[in-house]
């Protein structure tokens, strides 16, 4: 099985719809991130380096019952079946945290996941705003039964980090931010959300408040996930392989 | 405020849902086995403030208080560490040398050992049972879903986080939850007692 492709990201700023201080950019810091979701491949090598986040080892704190339940049998995904290079989905954060820490890595902090995703370039104001009223359908109606290969949604930034829209969900380190005050999780909050005044913000609203909804053991059909890399602990890992 | 306390009640709720629902069965007939919602499956090496190398699973057989602070955080975890002391110092004291008190740290980049061993004298901590940690940036934040605290780090380098003081059972599982600054710590010390008492009749 192939490395996954890493994409290294620039330091930068972004307007979150939960910024720290309104009105406010946040800023990021350099990082590198994988080009595309983990695999149900790149998943089973792991399972079989790590036996206890297999299905029949796992301990249930860390993971719902339907954990990998879309896998033929505990040790073998059924790839005829699935297909192949669909992105690895009903795994529970400690399990893709796990994954990540075994790589080297660890999950996109949120701002990270939302800095990236916001690095796309549009030719026009029609184009972007077309893509974003997609984006909201798409949020509406994620098909966890029918999940398309990695790399297949033909969405990408501008680093070349793809499919952060269009194909699954995905979890990243702190999922659940610490929310102000004035926010609660109920039917309000996306109203709530500060709207930015860009195509993005209603679609952001929905993401935020559907991870806002999952617990660190939820495992659906619908959330798979990709690792970053701290750019200290990536030259390291480089150096020693030489 | 009252967010968090909302989300974490949930999180717990849905937490001793589940182990309620398992219960019966597994308990009694894999007794030599750790439970399934031991903390102790959590594979972490924590680095102490002496240098030395602990694990949760360590701890089997005595309770364990979890805090999770950061050094250099002068409004709050000061109180928060001090209502750690307070449960603590509330526990009898013949029970009180197989207590052990685990304050780990969120912030990986300033909170070395060194420093947190200065943290711990300066705090006059630096006693027997306690250990100031550091771990890899995965571990730690897995052990802060498993209690179900909330950090993130803002662009002035300073956390937001949740104030939590966890009590870990003789098998590794959440027993006590005391959220929040500044709480009574009275019934969480007579539950380690009692955890102590019943683990030694055993």
């Amino acid at each position: 099985m192939a490395q996954q492709e890493q994409v290294l990201i620039p330091a930068g700023s972004f307007h979150s719809i939960l910024p720290e201080v309104k009105g406010e950019p946040i800023s990021v810091d350099s990082f590198y991130i994988d080009k595309t979701a983990v695999t149900n491949e790149d998943f089973l090598q792991f399972l079989q380096e790590n036996d206890s986040w297999q299905k029949d080892e796992i301990p249930s704190i860390f993971a719902a019952q339907n954990y990998l339940n879309h896998w033929q049998e505990a040790s073998t995904p059924g790839l005829e079946e699935i297909g192949e290079n669909r992105p690895v989905t009903h795994v529970s954060w400690f399990a893709a945290n796990a994954y990540c820490s075994d790589k080297g890595g660890r999950l996109p902090a949120l701002n990270e996941w939302e800095y990236s995703a916001q690095l796309m370039d549009f030719d026009s104001m029609q184009e972007m705003n077309r893509f974003s009223t997609e984006l909201i359908g798409w949020y509406s109606s994620v098909d966890a039964k029918n999940t398309k290969a990695v790399g297949s949604t033909g969405i990408q930034n501008r680093h070349g980090v793809q499919d952060q829209f269009g194909l699954i969900m995905e979890w990243v380190e702190d999922y659940k931010p610490i929310i102000a005050d004035e926010l609660s999780l109920d039917c309000g909050t996306v109203g709530r959300l500060q709207q930015l005044g860009n195509t993005y913000s209603y679609a952001a609203s929905i993401r935020y408040i559907t991870r806002m909804s999952f617990n660190p053991k939820t495992t659906t059909g619908m959330v798979g996930f990709r690792c970053a890399y701290n750019l200290e602990d990536r030259e390291s890992s480089k150096n020693s392989e030489l | 405020m009252r967010t968090l306390f909302i989300l974490s009640a949930f999180l717990l709720s849905s937490m001793s849902a589940v182990a309620q629902h398992h219960h019966g069965d597994s308990a009694t007939l894999k007794a030599e086995k750790v439970s399934e919602h031991s903390m102790y499956h959590l594979k972490a090496e924590w680095i102490t403030h002496r240098n030395e190398s602990v694990t949760l699973s360590q701890f089997k057989g005595e309770p364990v208080i979890v805090v999770m602070f950061y050094g250099n955080c002068t409004q709050v975890c000061p109180i928060l560490i001090r209502d750690t002391w307070r449960l603590y110092n509330s526990i009898d004291e013949s029970l009180r040398s197989s207590v052990n008190v685990l304050a780990v740290s969120f912030d990986r980049e300033n909170d070395s050992p060194e420093v947190l061993k200065k943290y711990a004298e300066y705090e006059q901590l630096n006693i027997e049972g306690w250990h100031f940690v550091t771990a890899k940036e995965a571990d730690i934040r897995s052990l802060a879903m498993m209690l179900g605290v909330q950090y993130v780090k803002k662009s002035d380098g300073e956390f937001a986080h949740s104030n939590l003081v966890s009590v870990l059972d003789t098998e590794g599982k959440v027993a006590v939850r005391v959220e929040g600054l500044n709480q009574p710590m009275v019934s969480a010390a007579r539950k380690v007692e009692d955890m102590l008492k019943h683990h030694t009749m055993q």
